[in-house]
């Protein structure tokens, strides 16, 4: 494998993946090193992959498949599809309340949906994959993956409420400085 | 298809149109332009949809992280029979026997946490200058560095708090203090880089070293449980520069 051309698999990929990365894992040191991985299993395993315009494609999947395998999956992921679907409507308000929010805050309310709805829901706001590659990625059907980004907005939007609730509880009034009365 | 099922199904249309030419979007698509509701609910989902994708598009990866995967995959890399490496015919045959038995140490692939910290290195050796030693304990640390007998995974044993405070150059890996030590060894310089094992549990427990090679600059890693230390020695040249040291 000559140096160059992973290079630039690298820098094609290697910023979209630490974001998918970083939804799933939580923190960054976690995610660096899900990123870390899943290019070194791509260097020893990978670069034999014959269609090199899957490697995209491919490059998702080995992070999913590694963070799965660090992290057994508990027995609610199995029956949350049962769930109702989630509240459709948007309010103009929620849409604003994206814009103030900053990047991390958004990150964390991302964090804050339940794990089988975060995946397909990191990989839909990161534009990279149409829903059938979504599918493909997770290794779930096509209606899977539309029910849990329906459910997944859903808790998101209820999470990016909770995110900015927590960021004006935060500010608290300037004191006053002492030996002044108000007027 | 009613209201409820043209909402499931545009919620997997990404914002932008990236998705326009795919047919299963196209009776939603045109349901959602014929009914005005659903239009107007389908607008809102959408900007709520780029809002997020724009704001998950803000972060960004750790610095370091690219040089790090790129050191990773080198390392991962299978080495090419010997004979085949034209810096081999250059060495002389007493510097081959040394090489080879560096080679003969693990790549330095075992964990992520101990590869970050040397690519760190790799990169402060490469860039940084100023590199110097204060205090009374770093000089003693650096005479006895310098000596031909020592041998640093056997020998190796230092007081961190005592350099640090010294006035030992100390870096900042990931808000953990790391230090340096620099010495000469028959004209060549070396960098000895520590940091506490409990700032840096992420690493091999074997006390054997591991090398890392990245452009001119080559490394070696290895822990001290008794001394609660991860150590890193580095230098501008190949693991043959390091074979003299360990």
């Amino acid at each position: 494998m000559s140096n160059e051309p992973f290079t630039h698999l690298v820098d094609a990929h290697y910023a979209p993946l630490h974001r998918f990365a970083l939804s799933l894992a939580g923190n960054a040191s976690d995610a660096g090193d899900l990123v870390q991985e899943t290019f070194f299993i791509w260097a020893t395993k990978g670069h034999g992959l014959r269609d090199t315009g899957k490697a995209k494609s491919w490059l998702f999947t080995t992070l999913y498949r590694e963070f799965l395998r660090r992290r057994r999956r508990d027995a609610r992921s199995t029956s949350i599809e049962d769930l109702p679907p989630g509240e459709n409507d948007i309010a103009a308000e929620e849409i604003d309340r994206v814009g103030r929010l900053d990047a991390a805050a958004v990150v964390a309310a991302l964090q804050a949906v339940d794990e089988v709805f975060r995946a397909p829901l990191t990989l839909f706001y990161l534009e990279d994959l149409s829903y059938v590659e979504i599918a493909g990625t997770l290794g779930v059907p096509i209606g899977t993956v539309m029910s849990r980004l329906s459910r997944g907005k859903a808790q998101l939007r209820a999470a990016l409420a909770r995110e900015e609730a927590q960021s004006r509880a935060k500010v608290v009034p300037f004191p006053r400085s002492a030996g002044r009365k108000p007027a | 298809m009613n209201d409820r099922e043209a909402k499931f199904i545009l919620g997997a249309y990404r914002p932008g149109g990236r998705d326009a030419g795919d047919a299963l979007f196209h009776e939603a698509l045109e349901q959602a332009q014929d009914d005005p509701a659903l239009g107007a609910w389908f607008a809102r989902a959408q900007a709520h949809d780029a809002a997020v994708a724009a704001k998950l598009a803000e972060i960004a990866p750790p610095p370091g992280l690219r040089e790090a995967i790129l050191a990773g995959a080198r390392a991962s890399r299978s080495r090419r029979p010997l004979w085949r490496r034209a810096v081999w015919l250059t060495l002389a045959t007493a510097a081959a026997i040394a090489v080879i038995g560096s080679l003969a140490l693990p790549a330095l692939r075992a964990r992520a946490g101990e590869r970050r910290f040397a690519d760190f290195v790799l990169a402060d050796v490469a860039d940084t200058r100023d590199h110097h030693n204060d205090g009374d304990p770093a000089r003693v640390l650096q005479a006895w560095l310098s000596r031909p007998t020592t041998r640093l995974p056997q020998d190796l044993t230092i007081d961190f708090a005592a350099l640090r405070a010294s006035g030992c150059r100390t870096l900042n890996f990931g808000g953990k203090p790391v230090i340096e030590v620099c010495f000469q060894r028959d004209g060549h310089w070396f960098h000895l880089y520590a940091i506490r094992v409990s700032d840096l549990p992420e690493g091999r427990d074997d006390p054997a070293p591991a090398m890392l090679a990245r452009d001119r600059y080559a490394c070696a890693s290895w822990p001290n449980a008794a001394n609660g230390m991860r150590f890193i020695v580095a230098t501008a040249g190949d693991e043959a520069e390091l074979a003299r040291l360990l």
